[in-house]
């Protein structure tokens, strides 16, 4: 067999757009979309203006584009890394099956190199498009190469090892890498790849995504200027292998067909900025809440003795009293108490008012976790069950299988525009946001994909827009 | 006072202050400071500098720190570390310790990037840069104590990519005065930083390991310095959710007593191996048996004659990432057993020479080479503290030659004389200084106690 480092090499370098099915293409560009508008929107938090002021030190010979930014730019290193940054800011992004946040690892670098290298060369939308399915692909088959990344994760956090692998892929495509500087930027990347769980629901995860993408993004350039690596580091347990337990890497198919994971596989896109897992506990809320609630009456907390919510055993999700809003994204009970009061969870949510409210406060003691055996912690197969029982002795109970926005029941086109809306209307015009929806919508035509970045950056210029839309 | 393992770490990297620093350890981190200039030097003459500075050029802003023998070649801070880093370890050439890492490439650059970084009311004299300095190495030490994976050679990560980032983040916070808060968040924040497996061990990328190291915990201070928060557990232990134990099988952190009135710093009990030639310290073994067995062949035979040895039998600890019977670059040769063994015997003598493309493809030494048998004895552990090198050159005759070495010249059980050290350090440095540069260096490195703005070595380099 050849060794699997010299196949995706070759594989990384071999796919062209012809390869793309229209099934790929198509959730592609949702992907696409959905990242953008969540990166949008993450540009209003806190760890983003940490990590912008952070930036700035290194920022003259600038040159690409920070989301919603008009008054400064960046290199294109540290432009990867802050909109990585802004994409997971608040958990708002992508998630696949085996976990992990594909998108935020890989758009962020080939959006910023794009523009860096535009006066030099200009990239066609199908170019992003298959780079960046590059670079999700790449994802979804190291992932593969272990049966513990299945699972809800316990010791590396999957973006900070396969989304780096997946960047420095993606951004090895786009700048058409021989087969050879493909694998060295593979290699190299590898010694970028990792960060421990215990940083999850602190601040400091969505740098977890940021240095995914810029350190991706820096290995492929430094494998482009020569630099070299391991040529078997997906082959030896102490490559890739060192951050699994178990560790069993396969070569990729052939590309006489080339049969795309996400073909097979799509990602979910999350409804609310809050851990995946959080999303069926909201849905079995929400229907439970109907039960307890007339029209647009208001919660009876103190008729409520004890609320239940069977969910699987997830450690780092079992958080009964969330401190911050980092904590509150990644904690099971505040969810089903959020979900339950406001009959549904929203952006909004977890601001620090309402992280503290009183009622909320009341209602979390009152809530406990129960783990069942076949609640395994795997997004294929979790469920959620919510158990309401009451003051007088009635218990209403709702189960979600699968919530609204999961790969099995995936958002409508129009609800995954009005998500998109809703988040870059924060920092965006009306025309600039339509414009990318405009530009995604089409992005398999589009001449030059670096006009994304006109509208990225918040420019309203009618003529700018009317440019672009000139398919 | 309890206080969670993380915690002490913090609290230590906080209230630590130059009048803990012993003359024991001043004196080691002296030498350590020197070595690591002089092998950085020489470093940014290779092909893995080059092309981590031609990449860093390209995002040259803020350019207030230098790079190591480029004249008027200034860097954004961290991506001079990064440079730094690269040519410290570009080589092999870097000071080991024992657990196995490399301590000072992954602080020093970090260091001497931020002292020109900061502003001139805010320079940090010479004492305060020796106490950075040794807290980024106290740290890297009483890290690699959690684990007893970490004693032996690793197989795994590569140590200075672990243990380093989080060193540098100390010693950068430390030179910056965080508040014990930001210290706890810059260790926090690093973890997300460190690992790199070792299968990059022995290729052009190894050298990135320690320039990551230094500039991602440079990184990660400088974010904690902004307010960026982390883990506050991220050194303890946590099951179900690993902080820095995800890079160890097992793990058993402990807190490090607090400075007090007295702190024993490792470096006190535990000195530095500097090597002699750039290569992977566990050559430095089978060099010396090497020397010594080519010195009785001589006796014996006359002059070295390698048409009279039928076979070079070479008693080694197992470690597969170091035993490479036919090296075909610089990095895998400086990873070679067998052709640090074979140069060794062929030249009498090992140094920068030995490794480029010229002398790794000698037909005299490829000839030599095929000669050699590896033999693993049980006794031989893969451990920097408990390891030997033999050879047994078994003659045409019958007659059988060996040469062992328990410790080599430069391990920390027989550490290199002021004179020997020097002469590296020359040696070193005259490939990018004529001579009254390199010598001026010695003297502030010598003298760094009294150095009133510190920031006046990093441009010296």
């Amino acid at each position: 067999f050849p060794p699997v480092t010299e196949n995706f090499a070759g594989v990384i370098h071999g796919l062209n757009a012809s390869h793309l099915t229209d099934l790929v293409i198509q959730r592609s560009k949702r992907m696409i979309l959905d990242t953008l508008g969540v990166g949008l929107l993450g540009t209003s938090t806190e760890v983003f203006h940490k990590v912008i002021q952070y930036s700035k030190t290194y920022s003259s010979d600038a040159s690409s584009t920070v989301w919603g930014h008009l008054d400064f730019r960046l290199p294109p290193l540290y432009a990867a890394f802050v909109n990585g940054v802004a994409v997971h800011s608040m958990d708002f992004d992508d998630t696949w099956h085996p976990a992990t946040h594909p998108s935020g690892a890989v758009l962020p670098a080939l959006i910023a190199l794009s523009e860096a290298l535009t006066q030099k060369q200009k990239f066609s939308g199908p170019d992003l498009l298959l780079a960046f399915n590059v670079g999700i692909e790449v994802q979804g088959r190291l992932m593969r190469f272990s049966s513990e990344a299945s699972n809800i994760p316990k010791r590396f956090h999957p973006p900070a090892i396969v989304g780096t692998m997946g960047s420095a892929a993606a951004v090895a495509k786009l700048l058409a890498l021989d087969p050879f500087k493909c694998k060295e930027a593979l290699a190299v990347a590898a010694s970028y790849a990792g960060a421990p769980m215990a940083n999850v629901a602190t601040p400091t995860k969505p740098l977890h995504i940021g240095n995914a993408a810029k350190h991706g993004l820096e290995a492929a350039c430094l494998a482009s200027l020569g630099l070299q690596g391991n040529k078997q580091i997906l082959d030896m347990e102490s490559g890739l292998g060192a951050f699994y337990t178990d560790y069993a890497p396969q070569v990729l198919p052939t590309l006489k067909s080339y049969s795309w994971l996400l073909d097979q596989q799509d990602v979910a896109i999350k409804r609310f900025p809050a851990h995946l897992g959080t999303h069926w506990v909201a849905d079995a809320a929400s229907s439970v809440r109907k039960h307890l609630v007339k029209g647009d009456n208001s919660l009876p907390i103190n008729g409520i003795e004890k609320i239940v919510a069977k969910v699987p055993d997830v450690g780092y999700m079992n958080r009964p009293f969330p401190n911050s809003e980092h904590e509150a994204r990644h904690s099971f009970q505040f969810a089903v108490c959020t979900a339950l009061l406001d009959g549904s969870i929203s952006v909004q949510s977890f601001s620090d008012q309402n992280i503290s409210r009183p009622q909320l406060r009341e209602l979390l003691k009152k809530t406990q976790l129960e783990h069942p055996p076949d609640n395994k912690p795997s997004f294929e197969i979790l469920y959620c069950e919510v158990n309401v029982t009451l003051q007088d002795g009635n218990v209403f109970s709702e189960r979600c299988d699968t919530f609204y926005g999961h790969w099995r029941k995936p958002l409508s086109a129009e609800d995954l525009k009005k998500k998109f809306h809703s988040n870059a209307s924060q920092v965006l015009s009306a025309e600039a946001a339509e414009g990318i929806m405009e530009t995604v919508d089409n992005l398999e035509k589009v001449e030059d994909c670096s006009v994304l970045n006109a509208f990225l950056k918040g420019t309203q210029s009618a003529k700018v827009l009317e440019k672009i839309c000139s398919f | 006072l309890w206080e969670t393992v993380t915690g002490s770490f913090a609290s230590f990297i906080h209230a630590v202050q130059p009048e803990h620093l012993s003359e024991v350890v001043l004196h080691r981190s002296k030498r350590m400071i020197l070595d690591s200039i002089g092998v950085g030097l020489v470093g940014s003459t290779t092909h893995v500098f080059d092309i981590a500075l031609r990449y860093c050029q390209l995002y040259a802003s803020n350019a207030v720190s230098s790079v190591y023998g480029k004249k008027g070649l200034k860097l954004s801070p961290t991506l001079a570390a990064f440079v730094n880093g690269v040519a410290a370890h570009s080589m092999d050439f870097d000071d080991t310790w024992h657990p196995a890492t490399h301590p000072s490439g992954a602080v020093l650059p970090a260091l001497l990037a931020v002292a020109q970084m900061l502003p001139p009311s805010a320079k940090p004299n010479g004492l305060d840069f020796l106490l950075a300095f040794n807290v980024g190495i106290e740290v890297q030490g009483r890290l690699m104590h959690f684990s007893t994976e970490a004693h032996n050679i690793p197989k795994r990560f590569h140590p200075p990519s672990v243990v380093g980032t989080l060193g540098s983040a100390a010693a950068v916070a430390k030179l910056l005065s965080l508040t014990r808060t930001q210290c706890a968040n810059a260790l926090a924040i690093t973890a997300s930083l460190a690992g790199a497996p070792m299968a990059n061990a022995a290729t052009q990328a190894k050298p990135l390991h320690v320039g990551n190291a230094t500039r991602l915990g440079f990184e990660a201070a400088l974010l904690a310095a902004q307010g960026m928060e982390a883990s506050p557990l991220i050194l303890d232990d946590l099951p179900g959710c690993s902080g820095f134990s995800a890079f160890y099988d097992n793990y058993q952190p402990k807190p490090l007593p607090l400075p007090a009135n007295s702190h024993q710093f490792l470096l006190e009990k535990q000195d530095i191996a500097f090597k002699r030639f750039p290569a992977h310290l566990g050559m430095h073994w089978i060099v010396d048996a090497a020397l010594s067995v080519r010195n009785l062949l001589i006796n014996y035979a006359g002059s070295f004659s390698p048409a009279l040895i039928r076979t070079i039998l070479l008693r080694i600890p197992v470690s597969k990432y170091i035993n490479r019977p036919f090296p075909e670059s610089e990095h895998q040769a400086r990873h070679s057993f067998q052709f640090n063994a074979c140069t060794a015997l062929l030249d009498g003598k090992m140094g920068v020479h030995s490794f480029t493309d010229a002398s790794i493809h000698r037909q005299e030494l490829k000839e030599l080479l095929a000669k050699v048998l590896v033999e693993h004895p049980e006794d031989n552990i893969a451990n920097f503290d408990k390891m030997y090198g033999e050879i047994a050159l078994i003659l045409e005759n019958g007659d059988v030659l060996t040469g062992r070495c328990d410790t080599f010249y430069g391990h920390w059980r027989k550490p290199l004389s002021r004179d020997s050290l020097l002469k590296k350090f020359r040696s070193n440095a005259s490939h990018v200084f004529p001579e009254d540069k390199v010598e001026a260096i010695i003297t502030i490195v010598d003298n760094m106690e009294n150095l009133p703005d510190s920031s006046y070595l990093a441009s010296s380099l």
